[in-house]
């Protein structure tokens, strides 16, 4: 049986069983996995995971039931469970429906490549060399500490009672490495670089090596600078996490609708600087969230988020559309089968500037450039506050010398006002947004100075 | 069980080097009320076996969701395919410290066993502590109240004669607070759990979590950030687990000790006042990272890291204890049937003093009351950061107003030298901690007084 013949199994039993609306979802994963730690290769796994989440609605009341076992029995005594669930559930007087049947896109070009659907654990396992050996080759003072690379084959499957079913398959490389050098009997803060692609050939464990070791090196012998208010170039990761993860949060129709987002009511207003455009692309080719439909069999689509800095618009899952009575944008998404669809971006893409990193050092006079960061953002408020990884000092367009013990601090929402320029490099990070570096000013860098 | 006979049967087929297998069945219930409506109302299990085996040296590893004999024989086989082949591409030869094989059973003591409980009752006390929070102030716009139980039934087998069975129950909940005025929006977050049954909804009621959060939330709506600097600071009961686990735990672990984290080479050595005694304790009763063995079916036991200010020990699996020629710790863990164990805390924490929060207080001249936990990091150089959710400032030993709390770092050595001054309020709580594969850990202590960086405002 396919993966979508058990999910309309599903929607059959719980229909018979006396729901109003069912709803199946089947996840199968294959993933052959290098782990390294404590320097060296440690370990190689081979998974499999599959399981089924089924979804159902009773007097508009909810129940939700899910399995690690695809089979006949299993389902069958899952269906079960999910209506019992709904049963003694109370009802959603905001429960309008399920998802209807509409056309789907075509299928994104480049989510499925059949060389990491069927990569040998050898392979693999060379992949992860090239990245060691590249990491251990830039310089005697680089040492790896762990890391691990995954090659993903992720098969999906959704039906439901008013007709909708899908099924594709999309395929996810992705590889982390953590470096630290040593020099006098000094340890550098630990770097860590990664590297994630839908297509084998441009996956490039050498870069991540070199990358990461280069960091690693780059924060030796850091120093202190007397605290001050100023300007900061965020790296893609540490942009992503500290800018784009309050702005997907806001506009997260979700969010907007429980009071949860400083943006409701704010559609057409100016929220960001001119230069910022934002948005979310369900079917942008060879995109780590790309496929042509969402987690509830709904289409994906190209959805405007801000464009020149005002906002335009936000994302929605069938259950937040209803509420407003407007279509969904296709942006329902599960982490797991055994989990209810969200809201969540797919991919998230930040427009990319003119200039390359090292044009945006050159404008700052002084400032500090930070690679990582570690710290917490609230994503209500933008409220942010952590230690500057990976950070060095700018004075006039030039890096000086690395930054230790250094935090940096500000809001997320002003920040995005104080957008000065835009990167050029995009890369996908772990929150699927497509970053390039920024350069922001009025963030607060505190030291113990 | 079935299963593990399935398994018995592989493993007596496969005689060559060192073979374990486990199996593991979470069952999870979740409810999870939104704004006063039911959000979530599931219900599930999820239910796999996984191979780990050592050959000549080198680990292999495969885990199935298919528990057929077939599937179960051509897992075994993957796992050892896979040790021999990347043997050539592996510069370190495993080893494993020797054990003595246990044969043994074990249940998290329940008093309320939540697989016999009915789920109305819980749905309601959720919808119940939803209304409160709600109504608590008209500032509270939205909140998020969950309950859930992940019932663990795990069974271990290896090849040197080892056949354990633990069943390992966790209750715990969560409630999410946001407030907004004038345009203003804050934020709060508490959280009750424990290994256990549903007695810990008596003995740390939700309800009280959740009115704790909805105060913070409404009190910090107008509050101003915490100003940035470096200060003297108390960091409240709760969170003072974060400080072990971040500050001082990880580095304990002997996979980043051997990278050359800040306790590397420290044994025996002070590392931090001598008030501080540090200890990850793999029986604390109810402890959410309890366990009697580990993944490696090692027995746990209670371990200190820190005893009166000196390193005393590291946390261990069977492969990093023969390296450092220690006995295992019980410490390697898996999340699940899909990893192979590695070396993480259980409950982590620093011993109780006597001092009272006043007391505390009485000798800061200017500092802060930091309090409700977020998400920390440690770097293995000892540079570490945990978030805190409120800052209460202290002025000549008063406390004054409250304000929005910020991450705080440090470096553990100093943070821990700095420590002169530990209160009796000891608790212990929930934690989930990330470290390539996420877990189950306790995080607890007692409000204690030391100095930070705090990343606030100018």
């Amino acid at each position: 049986m396919s993966l979508l013949n058990f999910a309309e199994l599903a929607v059959k039993t719980c229909q018979e069983l006396g729901a109003d609306e069912t709803e199946a979802f089947i996840q199968n994963q294959q993933i052959v996995e290098v782990v390294l730690e404590r320097a060296e290769i440690q370990n190689e796994r081979f998974k499999t995971q599959s399981g089924i989440g089924i979804r159902v609605i009773k007097d508009k009341k909810l129940g939700f039931a899910f399995a690690s076992k695809l089979s006949k029995e299993s389902i069958e005594e899952t269906c079960k469970e999910a209506i019992s669930l709904a049963k003694v559930s109370v009802p959603n007087p905001e429960w309008v429906s399920l998802p209807s049947k509409e056309r789907l896109p075509k299928t994104p070009e480049g989510i499925f490549d059949p060389e990491i659907a069927n990569i040998s654990g050898d392979k693999m396992l060379n992949l992860v060399i090239n990245a060691y050996d590249a990491a251990k080759g830039y310089d005697k003072r680089v040492d790896i500490d762990d890391g691990k690379f995954s090659a993903i084959l992720n098969e999906i499957a959704v039906a439901n009672s008013h007709g909708v079913e899908a099924q594709e398959k999309t395929t996810r490389i992705e590889g982390y490495l953590v470096c630290v050098a040593k020099e006098h009997g000094e340890t550098s803060s630990m770097a860590y670089e990664y590297d994630i692609s839908t297509i084998l050939k441009e996956f490039l464990p050498e870069k991540i090596g070199r990358s990461a070791a280069e960091k690693a090196l780059s924060s030796l012998h850091p120093k202190t600078v007397e605290s001050f208010t100023g300007k900061v170039i965020l790296d893609s990761d540490p942009a992503s996490f500290i800018l784009f993860y309050p702005v997907i949060s806001s506009v997260n129709a979700d969010n907007v609708q429980r009071g949860r987002s400083l943006w409701a009511g704010k559609i057409g207003e100016k929220v960001a600087a001119s230069k910022l455009t934002v948005f979310d692309d369900g079917l942008m080719p060879k995109g780590v969230g790309s496929l042509n439909f969402d987690f509830e069999g709904v289409p994906r689509q190209k959805t405007p988020i801000i464009t020149r800095g005002k906002l335009e618009g936000f994302i929605h899952n069938s259950f937040t559309a209803n509420k407003e009575g407007r279509k969904s944008t296709g942006n329902a998404y599960r982490e797991s089968y055994n989990m209810l669809p969200m809201v969540a971006a797919s991919n998230f893409v930040i427009k990319a500037g003119k200039k390359r990193l090292d044009e945006l050092i050159a404008e700052v006079d002084k400032g500090i450039i930070v690679r990582r960061f570690s710290g917490n953002v609230r994503p209500e408020s933008g409220e942010f506050s952590g230690i500057a990884k990976q950070a060095s000092y700018i004075e006039n367009g030039q890096i000086k010398h690395a930054l230790g013990e250094t935090m940096i601090s500000g809001n997320a929402f002003q920040a995005l006002k104080n957008i000065i320029d835009i990167g050029c490099e995009i890369r996908p990070t772990e929150i699927r947004a497509y970053t390039p570096p920024i350069l922001v000013d009025n963030i607060h860098i505190i030291s113990k100075q | 069980m079935v299963v593990v006979e399935v398994l018995k049967k592989s493993l007596k087929k496969h005689p060559e080097g060192y073979v374990e297998l486990r199996y593991h069945k979470r069952q999870t219930f979740n409810i999870s009320v939104k704004d006063g409506k039911i959000d979530t109302l599931n219900s599930g299990a999820v239910e796999g076996a996984c191979a780990r085996v050592l050959i000549n040296g080198s680990w292999g590893f495969a885990s199935s969701t298919t528990l057929e004999k077939e599937k179960i024989d051509k897992m075994l086989k993957d796992a050892v395919s896979l040790a021999k082949s990347s043997k050539p591409k592996k510069k370190r030869v495993a080893k494993l410290a020797s054990l003595k094989p246990h044969v043994d059973r074990y249940e998290t003591p329940m008093k309320k066993d939540p697989g016999k409980a009915g789920k109305e009752e819980l749905v309601s006390l959720v919808i119940d502590v939803d209304k409160a929070v709600r109504d608590f102030s008209k500032t509270i716009v939205s909140d998020t109240v969950t309950f859930n139980i992940v019932d663990d039934n795990l069974a271990f087998i290896s090849s040197e004669g080892s056949e354990i069975h633990q069943r390992i129950v966790r209750c715990f909940g969560s409630v999410t607070v946001v407030a907004r005025e004038k345009g203003n929006i804050a934020s709060a977050y508490e959280s009750i759990g424990e290994q256990s049954g549903l007695e810990v909804l008596e003995k740390t009621p939700l309800m009280n979590v959740g009115l704790t959060a909805a105060e913070r939330a409404s009190k910090l709506v107008s509050a101003k950030v915490a100003p940035a600097g470096y200060h003297q600071v108390i960091l409240e009961n709760r969170i003072v687990g974060l400080l072990a686990h971040e500050a001082v735990g990880h580095c304990a672990e002997a996979d980043l000790v051997f990278g050359g984290s800040f306790l590397a080479n420290k044994i025996g050595e002070k590392v931090a006042s001598e008030k501080v005694t540090l200890v990850d304790d793999g029986v604390f009763p109810n402890g959410f990272g309890t366990m009697k063995y580990d993944d490696e079916g090692v027995p746990t036991q209670k371990t200190v890291i820190i005893e009166k200010g000196v390193c005393k020990s590291f946390l261990h699996s069977r492969e990093t204890a023969q390296h450092f020629g220690v006995n295992p710790t019980g410490n390697a863990r898996a999340w699940n049937f899909e990893f192979d164990p590695i070396i993480r805390m259980r409950n982590t924490y620093i011993e109780a003093g006597d001092y009272t929060l006043e007391e505390l207080a009485e000798d800061i001249k200017e500092g802060f009351f930091l309090k409700g936990g977020l998400s920390g990091q440690a770097d293995f150089n000892g540079e570490f950061m945990f978030g805190t959710q409120e800052a209460i400032r202290i002025k000549n030993g008063e406390f004054a107003e409250s304000m929005r709390g910020v991450t705080i770092s440090g470096n553990a050595f100093e943070v821990l030298k700095n420590v002169d001054a530990i209160g009796k309020d000891f608790i212990m709580r929930v934690g989930l901690c990330g470290k390539e594969q996420i877990n189950y850990v306790g995080m607890g202590g007692a409000s204690l007084r030391t100095k930070v960086l705090i990343g606030g405002a100018k």
